[in-house]
């Protein structure tokens, strides 16, 4: 009886930590076969290419854990990057004001309380599914931005705005330092803190956490604000990395950050998952890109094997059921 | 009505309407709870029994009426208000969180911290050595307290509900059916604790809502049957037997009456 407890618990244990797994396994497989794969440059490349999943990736986790959906991240991301770069570079399809990068960077801020207290507003006032509601954000956001700039592509940004990418520390740009403390951060306030408690209590049995005096609104108004200004400060970061902006700037970056998380071992259900978990999500998919580039084959497997990895993350996730 | 008891009233509800919508739920009920007793609450489906514990551990407003405790008037904006009187409920749905160990369905918005630069950090390690205590206390067996609540057993997860009534309800626990998804052994534990919690604590007092009326008189002093909203009858456990509190249940009483 006993013996058969620690090996469930240990099998548990195992299958919490998979995706670490998969991925050791990944690196071990394309070092072993890929040209030029095995090289710290790259494995340094594979981190830098994860920060924008990555940093979405925090946000998203946050919210799906509450028991929610923010499918607006990508646009309010590339919402802040045009947003941004309009504001503050010298294009001359840019708004003329030329404005100091640090109002850029507050506007950009605002921008992203403005869309994460609408998300709340009516996930949590009207009683709206929040898939809907962002759905709705996911469109409107980023056509807002583009029709306020005119939707030219931009270029010309100054050399403070594109510090955090200009600048390297051992030969790490600064904006994946940014990452890492984001997500020891954010880790921190998830399983250390009050309010990250509240999200897995809310997440996991919303009319037990009204029961026991959680003011369930105020902290779905919380998340979907954390989000907000997560999925925009990641726009702010875009833009310093292009030196610019596009009017499609990080399209498809929300289905990569869903990938991502799902992989990482967040539940879609709520009151389930680890910003450990999504930040390796977020490496699996960018070591899949590397590896794939290098390889020089079609960009479409990358999809194929990005869509099988879901399906084989999320099954191996419900064998944790067997082991109850 | 109880001469004989020179107990202090706890808690006094004085004419307490709710409707939701065109139903009346609660019609005027008038009832008296006193220091260091077990009450049982019976009535049948819809008789209006949740909709009482409800209003009295702050999770509903009463439309009419008013609340006193220990003669104070009292009204509660949510159910932490209650709670920081030491008024404590468990619910007949058992308000867990699955996704969570021990430890943190215990400590649900009761959570240790300290605020350091604005955040509530948690105390991690004093949260699971009074864990422990309590769980104890409850005398069921849990393999971890770090243990997610999912992989527990029904008798174990009730442990850990039991457990928070334990440590927090200083003066009055509202238990709604708290034996309605438990096995035989299960429940008797759980009747055993109740009794040895209302021997340990002499000021508190029980609101226990049970369909079982074996259970009901054995272990409360007085019985209060809710009907349609409104208290039926209110009869020491001495003084009564099945048949009657049935009767009274399923309104044979008044039936019988207006027969005559």
């Amino acid at each position: 009886m006993k013996n058969s407890l620690n090996y469930k618990i240990v099998a548990r244990g195992f299958l919490n930590n998979i995706v670490w797994i998969i991925f050791l396994l990944l690196m071990i497989t394309f070092s072993a076969t890929i040209y030029g794969f095995f090289s710290v440059a790259n494995y340094i490349n594979i981190i830098y290419h994860s920060v924008f999943i990555g940093i979405l990736a925090i946000g998203q986790t946050f919210v799906l854990i509450s028991g929610n959906l923010d499918l607006s991240v990508e646009s309010t991301a590339a919402g802040s990057a045009i947003l941004s770069v309009w504001l503050v570079s010298t294009s001359q399809y840019a708004s003329g004001y030329q404005l100091y990068t640090w109002v850029g960077f507050l506007a950009v801020i605002i921008l992203g309380v403005l869309v994460g207290a609408f998300n709340a507003f009516f996930v949590v006032k009207l009683k709206i599914n929040s898939f809907l509601v962002t759905l709705s954000s996911y469109i409107f956001v980023r056509a807002a931005a583009i029709w306020i700039t005119g939707g030219y592509g931009m270029q010309g940004l100054p050399n403070g705005f594109r510090f955090i990418d200009m600048t390297r520390l051992i030969n790490i740009p600064l904006m994946v330092y940014l990452m890492f403390a984001m997500f020891i951060f954010f880790e921190f306030l998830l399983k250390r803190t009050r309010f990250g408690r509240h999200v897995y209590i809310v997440g996991g049995n919303e009319s037990a956490a009204h029961s026991f005096g959680i003011n369930v609104d105020k902290l779905i108004f919380k998340v979907f604000i954390l989000s907000g200004v997560i999925a925009s400060l990641a726009g702010w970061l875009m833009a310093a990395r292009a030196n610019g902006s596009v009017a499609a700037m990080g399209r498809g970056y929300l289905f990569e950050v869903l990938a991502a998380v799902v992989i990482g071992g967040v539940s879609l259900q709520g009151g389930i998952g680890s910003l450990v978990g999504a930040f390796a999500g977020a490496l699996i998919l960018s070591c899949i890109h590397s590896a794939l580039n290098l390889s020089a084959v079609s960009p479409f497997i990358t999809n194929f094997i990005q869509g099988i990895l879901i399906i084989v993350a999320v099954s191996l996730d419900a064998l944790k059921r067997l082991f109850r | 009505m109880n001469n004989d008891k020179n107990k202090k009233v706890l808690l006094k509800l004085d004419n307490i309407s709710k409707h939701f919508g065109s139903v009346t739920a609660l019609d005027k009920v008038t009832i008296e709870i006193y220091e260091d007793e077990i009450v049982g609450l019976v009535g049948d489906n819809g008789a209006g029994k949740s909709t009482m514990i409800k209003i009295i551990s702050g999770n509903i407003a009463p439309d009419e009426g008013t609340l006193y405790y220990y003669g104070k008037e009292i009204s509660f904006k949510n159910p932490s208000d209650a709670r920081k009187l030491g008024i404590e409920t468990v619910y007949q749905d058992l308000a867990i969180c699955n996704n969570l160990d021990s430890v943190s369905n215990l400590f649900i918005s009761r959570e240790i911290y300290k605020n350091i630069l604005g955040l509530g950090v948690l105390n991690i390690n004093e949260m699971k050595s009074r864990a422990k205590k309590i769980l104890d206390k409850v005398g069921i067996n849990i393999p971890s307290v770090n243990e997610k609540v999912e992989y527990l057993s029904g008798g174990q997860r009730q442990a850990v509900v039991l457990g928070r009534f334990i440590a927090w309800g200083k003066k009055l626990i509202l238990l709604d059916e708290p034996t309605a998804a438990l096995g035989v052994r299960e429940t008797r534990k759980v009747l055993d604790l109740i009794k040895q919690i209302k021997n340990e604590r002499k000021e508190a007092s029980i609101i226990f809502i049970s369909h079982n009326l074996q259970q009901i008189f054995e272990i409360v002093d007085r019985i209060i049957v809710v009907r349609h909203g409104k208290i039926i009858g209110i009869r020491e456990t001495k003084k009564t037997d099945t048949d009657e509190i049935v009767s009274m249940i399923t309104g044979a009483i008044f039936v019988s009456k207006n027969k005559r």
